[in-house]
């Protein structure tokens, strides 16, 4: 199936009220955005290294695949489109980070069923 | 040096981000008329990761005090910072495997040094790059001992294409002034010493293919620019009106 930038025609409804554990709801939300080439959800893919929420501010440690990946436009707007598009979240803030090293060894078990269902070795 | 010569930490991150763009643009002139279609898009990726660390290099000058923007898209040929071997196009596919080998090896010891020291923004970004570098290195290695192998003109053209690389790259690795010792006191960056030993563990085996003795390679500091940390000349005009993004330069939007 092809999928919208990111995966946005599968996203869900955003949360109408703030949730308690609002970090956990934003990791959730992640969970959601399909990397640009692969099936996999960010998170499956394990680019998303850290997410916090402060005052209305939502802030996530993004790593990239390549330091010269092509996506990285389209990943941090897919990022900033779906967190932000909760109303309880005012800002989104994303802090590229490069350590560790990303690696294949990083897709997580589900990422890696997903993949090889598609004939994809990781 | 002028009074508006950079910081040694300064120098030394325009040095290996200058060199990593001009490498990138001497690599994507081969993505088309290298030897096969598989060692074009070898070129295509590597010229791609050299971009990439360039701009992750670049924007290490932020808390330095320089706009990146500036560096990046507004210095003439004479401001570049890049190693000499890459002032003039590859001519063949020599050049082009050699340069792998020689520049890019080079730079691959350079970064280990820098991630190595205490520069935060070196010891967490660098190791990515090094990562990457490794198939550059192993494409190199393959290529290098290949035309090494096949004797003949290939491996004499090989030779000669290293030979002519080799003691510019080597001062340019090694610049043995006083700057790079403040960045060796500092814990910057590992000792020129240290750094030779590096190189030749990693180089000197390969070399020996094609009939080189790296140990009795002398670096060539004739006319050194000490600012630009590099011998005398500059990158071709046309390298760097790319380097700088010239023709898109009224496209540039956020």
């Amino acid at each position: 199936m092809v999928h919208a930038s990111g995966g946005r025609d599968r996203w869900s409804e955003p949360l109408p009220v703030a949730p308690k554990d609002r970090a956990g709801a934003l990791r959730a939300a992640l969970g959601e955005v399909l990397d640009p080439e692969l099936p996999i959800s960010l998170v499956e893919l394990g680019l998303v290294y850290g997410v916090d929420y402060a005052d209305g501010t939502a802030r996530v440690d993004l790593t990239f695949t390549a330091t010269a990946c092509p996506c990285m436009d389209f990943i941090k707007q897919d990022v900033r489109d779906r967190i932000g598009s909760e109303p309880w979240v005012d800002a989104v803030e994303i802090n590229e980070v490069w350590d560790p090293p990303w690696t294949t060894a990083r897709i997580s078990e589900a990422g890696r069923r997903k993949l090889g269902r598609l004939g994809v070795g990781a | 040096m002028t009074a508006n010569a950079p910081a040694p930490l300064s120098r030394h991150i325009l040095t290996l981000a200058d060199t990593k763009r001009l490498l990138g643009i001497r690599y994507s002139d081969w993505i088309l008329g290298s030897p096969s279609i598989e060692t074009g898009i070898a070129a295509s990726s590597m010229a791609q990761d050299e971009w990439g660390h360039a701009r992750l290099l670049y924007a290490m000058l932020k808390k330095q005090g320089f706009d990146p923007f500036e560096v990046e898209h507004t210095r003439p040929a004479d401001r570049y910072y890049s190693a000499p071997a890459l002032d003039r196009p590859f001519a063949d596919w020599a050049d082009f495997t050699a340069a792998v080998v020689v520049v890019d090896g080079a730079l691959a010891v350079a970064l280990e040094s820098f991630a190595d020291g205490n520069f935060a923004l070196a010891r967490t970004r660098v190791p990515k790059m090094l990562a990457e570098e490794e198939y550059h290195r192993q494409f190199g290695s393959a290529w290098f001992a290949r035309l090494a192998e096949a004797g003949g003109d290939a491996k004499a053209r090989l030779t000669g294409s290293a030979l002519a690389m080799l003691p510019s790259t080597l001062a340019w690795l090694l610049p043995g002034d006083d700057v790079y010792e403040d960045l060796v006191d500092g814990g910057r960056v590992w000792s020129g010493e240290r750094v030779r030993k590096r190189c030749e563990d990693r180089l000197s085996a390969l070399l020996a293919r094609a009939g080189i003795t790296l140990a009795d390679v002398e670096p060539d500091r004739a006319g050194w620019d000490a600012e630009r940390r590099r011998g005398p000349g500059s990158p071709a005009e046309e390298a760097v009106e790319r380097a700088r993004g010239d023709r898109n330069r009224d496209l540039f939007v956020e």
